[in-house]
């Protein structure tokens, strides 16, 4: 079976957000909840100073500590190595929250389907045609576009961002965009101490 | 306008520290009902006092699952919690915490109506009933620390002295508590062993929540900024004042001083208490996400800085 | 779980319409899916088109929001609150269509059957120019919207006397050295942001393109570039010549180019013109034969006509163009302009020479047509920032010419000139000029008005023949009408997609008043802003996703239409633009003329069976389809299917269109322009024509020092305003999805100030400070930052907006461009761009000022989103 995964080219990332905005609109993801965000960090010091964007998302850990604590069997690891969320077994107890090290899980409240996006307690067609996937009270995450995947499409924040900055593809395939990209530019897991072996890895 | 700690940064999308968030003031206050509540049941089974075992187990048998469900997101899903025990000390807890009820509860009517005789039992079962009450008291008063120490994303809880913490405060509270609720007719002996219980207690207590700053402070940024929130940051009133001092050292004092007098044990029992609700929502509060700003930016190759 | 019922947006029941997106001026291809249940809910980037590629913006992923926004116009509406301003509640009551455009005509006509020049127009749908030249119809030159100098003034004038094209973009294609100064392109604004910054990335990652960013923010260039170099701001003209400095004295030029593609040779008399023979046809000197020629003379070969020297021809004493400039260039060393620019000299040498290395002059490439073409991988990018001062015609020259002296003009790899459309597929934009120049073209919007004393134009745009409309200037006409010899003053305001209040610089106070002063404002737009708190009708019209629309709009690298159809019915009772003006002008007599002037500006008159006939009205889609017939003979099923015609630019149209032609190095129609201009204003005796800014028209730049330098000495710091790529060209700030990215980045969560001045200023993160310009105010909150220039307070654009009906943009504290000035000295004379940025000074408050306590602001927002508490953070 195959491995799926995502390479961060910190080169290309321009910081525009495009991808969680893509994000939002492809998932309906209620207000305040973000399934993949770009950090800025600054370092240096006047006038020698960087500043790098740093994409960050669900890393899909082979070894998903959020998938360990859940205590009802409601996070699991699709084949692929997606790792997934069924919101009917889900209680909404946050372990898997503060299981996973890279805050990639957020807690659903209902308030946030209520308000809806514009904060008027009114929801948009939009956004009534989009919340019927979510029961209030459980665990979100990015699930890499699962049904985008299986309909042969790339995640929409990959599909989207404008600078190429996000290669997603089949880890066990050497020849994948995503593995010749880990290998030529030697790419890097986030926080490896912390043992979770992410599937999203990071190239300068 | 907040202008506490710099390197904070909620939800916004720069890189630094973002707080944990997601176990609040429900799980805080199960943990310490639970905890409270099997420590004086269990300490109370040892003397064998029943009015203890009684609150005790009410205790913990009431107001944890309240707190529990309060907080969670399907309550009415919340059997869904005990199915993997294989894996999730959640589980685990959950199994333990019925086990805890049930056969505490029977050992309480056992030992108050003779249940045992009354239905014509062999004794042996009276005692399986009891060493299971004890078994699945000892798992409840651990499981909580271990649930948090099995997290690798705070360092503050990334240590095996949470789940000794967990422990040994549950005994503490539970030796307090007992010495409170049997100040009448508990016996002179008794009490005089839980003085000097307590004594040892609270110091290894103290020992040991300064064991987990160290432990922090040492191992990870992240671990050093929890600590700095606790010891000097904006958390630090409450933790040096409230959870040491109050909860610790004048628990101490007065016990030592005082002995088993009823006023300087009433309020030795509430100092310590408070104390260690306080502590309980302080290791949630102080907990933080490591921040890619150090350690991943090393991993993946930035430069460190400040 | 593969049989479930889709839940992703893009997968659910529905299907696919191919548009193009206006989340900006821009015109990226879009795909957009709207579920069977007539719902949008998708929109992706069209990867058919070569321009985006398939990418999107964040803003044009968060078009749906904008389409669904609850606060949006849904019916034609009148106001009954006679009393006008930011936040003051309108009032409105709902009204049919008839009645509104029965009292929008009648308000017009009454003006208009006075004086036309009482209507001030201020229409800024830059995709749909039939509907920004509408005032052509009623025979109104008035302008009152940002277009213009708040983009490019003083950028797409210069850009049409060197590339006759409204536009110019590095060539990502084959550049390997990528200067930006005071720019997004590429990285986070202009020439399709998405598309843009997609070639771009392509070239910095696979071909490993050097970038270096100067610029006195740290933007999104500067992060991603290989060196940043802080500038100090209104300085970028300075940074350029001792650029120039360094190619010229240390020999670094394409001389080849400059001899046989430019004018550089052409030799100049000391009355800053051509020596000319009496056909009027100029010299140059022919170092070979060492005599002066004419510069067609047969006998005269490119590599000997001189560039440097000087001469006497016919008893003038002249110089080539090149020397002229060699010789201003004398005092623009990096040593002398270091003192202005704060650049050690150091590194603008180091910076040139690796320029000049990376331009291989000498090398050529043979194109896939079969032209081999000098190859000329380096490239000096500029705009918005860098673009936008008081000696912006100089400036942008500047910019320019450091270009032409590396030979990089519409080369591979090079500067290249982007049109803003072509019209017909087989134009070409590039005219001869006399004496075997190009013709310089610096109206890419269309001429200005003639001069006319007293000035037929509230803002005065006669007294600028070559520049563009800047709206700031209406405001000399409305404080000092005697002065400027006001004979009228505008009393109707007609506004489309035009956010004046926010968007125009100067006095904050003065426009609000001069608003209250119209005797009737009429908006369309789609939601509510700062302006349309001001109509007292709002027309409302159908969004980008219910209407049609065929534009292309200086796609960077690409040409062809881009097409706009309705993917739902207008989801209210509104109306196209087209619908609207068409109705306006037939009520208002003048359908005729409105279409006669659609006919020439969008070029229907190249083809005479497209042409709009006198008395018809049209719809947007009669109007989308005749710009896809006039493209490519296409019929609107054949765009309705596509979604565009756009394909790579033919090699012919984008490198070296001018082929046969010589560039303009010096630009002798600007003395030319100056004289006649001064003539013009001696002859009306015009009062000012004293004071009046000539000396801003240049052949070539000079290194005068501007205005902003010179301000009183307690403005210790300058100010410079910025926006992303969120931001760009439009609002944005109204949609949820667009503010939670802008205010969780923190380069849009304060004002910028460098960490070592606030120090030094005994100021520090989080202060709340009052910034004081010599012109305006605003409050703010500092956020220092190592990535400001030391003596720059940098002010995001998303901390701009002022209270308004629209509650979901957040007010702040003020806007920057409340700090700047609108008189003529900070304005360029040639170009009519004014000063963009300003001297400041700061006073720590100890708190808010009592309008900025509500717990409603920005700042309030920004402090939510750090303080997030519950699960996950959540609000």
């Amino acid at each position: 079976m195959s491995k799926l995964g995502m390479v961060f080219d910190l080169k290309a990332c321009i910081g525009c957000n495009a991808c969680v905005v893509a994000c939002k609109q492809e998932n309906s993801v209620p207000d305040g909840i973000f399934f993949t965000r770009t950090l800025s960090y600054e370092y240096g010091e006047y006038p020698n100073v960087k500043r790098v964007y740093i994409p960050t998302i669900c890393n899909h850990c082979e070894d998903a500590p959020c998938e360990k604590v859940c205590p009802s069997g409601a996070t699991y690891t699709r084949a692929d190595g997606i790792v997934m969320v069924d919101r009917d077994k889900c209680i909404g107890c946050s372990s898997c929250a503060v299981a996973c090290p890279y805050d990639m899980r957020t807690m659903l409240d209902k308030s946030a389907l209520e308000k809806g996006l514009f904060g008027t307690g009114e929801l948009t067609p939009f956004e009534k045609q989009g919340y019927g996937r979510y029961t209030p009270g459980t665990s979100l995450k990015c699930d890499f576009c699962s049904q985008r995947v299986d309909a042969g499409l790339k995640p929409a924040c990959v599909a989207t961002c404008p600078t190429n900055a996000r290669v997603f593809g089949d880890l066990d395939d050497p020849n994948s965009e995503p593995s010749v990209l880990i290998r030529k530019r030697g790419g890097r897991q986030p926080l490896p101490e912390k043992n979770t072996k992410p599937k999203v890895y990071y190239v300068e | 306008m907040t202008q506490n700690s710099t390197n904070a940064v909620g939800n916004s999308f720069k890189l630094g520290y973002r707080f944990q968030s997601y176990w609040g003031t429900s799980m805080a206050r199960a943990f310490f009902a639970a905890e409270v509540g099997t420590g004086t049941f269990l300490v109370s089974l040892y003397f064998d006092y029943l009015l203890g075992m009684i609150l005790g187990l009410a205790l913990a048998g009431t107001l944890k699952p309240f707190f529990h469900l309060s907080h969670m997101g399907v309550p009415a899903k919340a059997w869904r919690a005990m199915l993997r025990p294989d894996r999730s000390w959640v589980s685990r807890g959950g199994i333990s915490m019925v086990l805890l009820v049930g056969f505490g509860a029977l050992h309480i009517a056992n030992r108050s109506i003779g249940l045992d005789k009354t239905l014509g039992l062999d004794p042996q079962v009276g005692e399986m009933v009891r060493y299971v009450a004890i078994a699945a008291g000892l798992v409840v008063i651990c499981y909580q620390g271990m649930a948090m120490s099995a997290s690798e994303s705070f360092t503050l809880w990334a240590s095996p002295l949470v789940p000794v913490a967990s422990f040994c405060y549950a005994l503490t509270a539970g030796a307090l508590s007992l010495l409170a609720i049997g100040w009448a007719d508990l016996g002179a002996e008794p009490q005089a062993v839980l003085v000097k219980f307590l004594e040892s207690m609270l110091l290894l207590d103290l020992v040991i929540v300064a064991g987990l700053l160290i432990h922090a402070r040492s191992k990870s940024k992240g671990g050093a900024f929890s600590v700095n929130l606790l010891m000097r940051g904006e958390l630090s009133g409450q933790f040096r004042l409230v959870a040491v001092f109050l909860g610790l050292l004048v628990p101490v004092a007065l016990v030592a001083y005082g002995g088993t007098q009823r006023l300087f044990v009433a309020a030795a029992v509430v100092a310590f208490l408070v104390g260690f609700y306080t502590l309980r929502t302080l290791l949630f509060k102080a907990a933080v996400y490591e921040p890619i700003t150090h350690d991943l930016a090393g991993s993946i190759g930035l430069a460190r800085s400040r | 779980m593969s049989n479930q019922e889709p839940t992703q947006n893009s997968l659910k029941p529905g299907k696919w319409i191919n548009s193009t997106c206006k989340m900006c001026l821009h015109s990226c291809s879009t795909r957009v899916h709207v579920t069977d249940d007539g719902v949008i809910n998708k929109i992706e980037g069209n990867p058919t088109n070569p321009s985006n590629a398939g990418k999107l913006c964040p803003k044009g992923n968060a078009g749906i929001l904008r389409h669904y926004d609850p606060q949006r116009f849904k019916q034609p509406m009148r106001r009954t609150n006679p009393e006008k301003g930011p936040g003051i509640d309108p009032k409105w009551v709902p009204i049919s269509w008839e009645e509104a455009f029965d009292i929008t005509v009648r308000e017009i006509k009454k003006s208009l059957d006075e004086d036309p020049r009482k209507i001030l127009p201020s229409l800024e749908d830059f995709q749909k120019m039939h509907i920004w030249f509408w005032p052509l119809a009623i025979g109104n030159h008035n302008f009152y919207q940002s277009g213009g100098t708040m983009c490019g003034g003083a950028y797409h004038p210069l850009n049409g006397y060197i590339h006759s094209a409204f536009g110019a973009v590095n060539d990502a294609k084959y550049c390997n050295f990528w200067l930006s100064n005071g720019a997004g392109d590429g990285f986070s604004s202009h020439l399709h942001a998405a598309a843009q910054s997609h070639w771009v990335a392509k070239a910095r990652i696979e071909r490993g393109m050097k970038v270096v960013a100067v610029e006195p923010r740290m933007s999104i260039a500067a992060a991603k570039a290989e060196e940043w170099v802080p500038i100090r701001p209104a300085t970028d003209r300075h940074f350029a010549m001792s650029m120039s400095h360094v190619l010229v004295y240390e020999k670094l030029c394409d001389y080849e180019f400059l001899r046989k593609d430019t004018n550089a040779p052409y030799l100049v008399g000391p009355d800053q013109f051509f020596v000319r023979d009496e056909n009027r046809q100029i010299y140059v000197w022919d170092r070979k034969d060492n005599r002066a020629k004419l510069w067609n003379d047969p006998t005269l070969k490119s590599e000997n006509m001189a560039l440097e020297g000087e001469y006497v021809v016919n008893g003038v004493k002249c110089r080539p163009a090149f020397q002229v400039y060699k010789d201003i260039l004398k005092d623009a060393s990096p040593e002398a302009m270091e003192q202005l620019t704060t650049i050690p000299a150091a590194t603008v040498r180091r910076i040139a020479r690796e320029f000049a290395k990376e331009a291989r002059i000498g090398e050529t490439i043979t194109l896939p047509d079969g032209r081999t073409v000098p190859f000329r991988p380096a490239a000096y990018n500029y705009y918005r920032g860098a673009q936008g001062h008081k000696s912006g015609m100089m400036t942008n020259h500047a910019f320019q010419l450091t270009n032409m002296l590396i030979g990089n003009i519409d080369h591979p790899g090079g500067r290249c000139g982007v049109t803003i459309t072509d019209g017909c597929v087989d134009n070409n934009h590039c005219l001869p000029g006399e004496c075997g120049q190009m013709l310089g073209a610096p109206h890419q919007l269309g001429h200005m008005p003639p001069f006319s004393w007293p000035p037929n134009e509230y803002h005065l745009a006669g007294f600028f023949p070559v520049g563009v409309n800047g709206p700031h200037l209406n405001m000399l006409s409305y404080l000092e009408p005697e002065k400027y010899g006001s004979t009228f003053k505008p009393d109707v305001l007609v506004n489309c997609h035009s956010n004046p209040v926010w968007s125009i610089q100067g006095p904050r106070d003065k426009w609000l008043q001069f608003l209250r002063e119209m005797r009737f404002i009429v908006c369309v737009d789609v939601i509510p802003t700062e302006m349309t708190d001001f109509a007292d009708v709002v027309l409302p019209s159908s969004d980008y996703l219910e209407t049609y629309n065929s534009v292309m709009i200086e796609p960077p690298y690409t040409e062809g239409i881009c097409f706009r159809q309705p993917i739902t019915p207008p989801l209210y009772d509104t109306k196209s633009e087209e619908e609207i003006f068409f109705e306006i002008s037939e009520r208002l007599g003048v359908l005729d003329q409105y279409n006669e002037v659609i006919n020439l500006i969008l070029g229907f008159n190249q083809k005479p069976h497209l042409m709009l006939e006198p008395g018809k009205k049209y719809s947007d889609r009669d109007i989308a389809e005749r710009v896809g017939l006039l493209w490519n003979d296409k019929p609107i099923e054949w765009y309705m299917e596509h979604g565009h015609s756009s394909t790579e630019r033919r090699l012919d149209k984008w490198y070296r269109p001018w082929d046969g032609m010589r560039l303009l190095f010096y630009i002798e129609d600007l003395p030319f322009q100056r004289e006649q201009l001064r003539r013009q204003f001696e002859e009306a005796k015009v009062p000012f024509r004293h004071e009046w800014p000539f000396d801003d028209y240049q052949p070539l730049p000079t290194n005068v020092i501007d205005p902003i330098h010179k301000e009183a000495k307690e403005y210790n710091l300058y100010a410079i305003t910025f926006k992303d790529i969120q931001l760009n060209f439009g609002e944005s700030l109204s949609i949820p999805w667009i503010k939670d990215i802008t205010y969780r980045d923190p380069v849009h969560t304060g004002l910028l100030l460098n960490r070592a001045t606030a120090k030094k200023l005994g100021l520090t993160d989080g202060d709340i400070v009052l910034v004081e310009s010599p012109y305006g105010r605003l409050y703010g909150r500092l956020a220092t930052t190592e990535a400001m220039h030391h003596e720059t307070l940098g002010v995001s654009n998303a901390l701009s907006r002022t209270k308004s009906e629209n509650r979901s943009a957040l007010m702040a504290g003020g806007h920057y461009n409340d700090l700047l000035p609108y008189d003529m000295r900070n304005t360029d004379g040639a170009t009519g761009q004014p000063e963009t940025s300003c001297r400041v000074k700061l006073t720590k408050l100890d708190d808010w000022p009592d309008f900025l306590k509500g717990g409603s602001t920005v700042y309030d927002y920004i402090d939510s989103i750090k303080n997030a508490k519950g699960k996950g953070g959540l609000q």
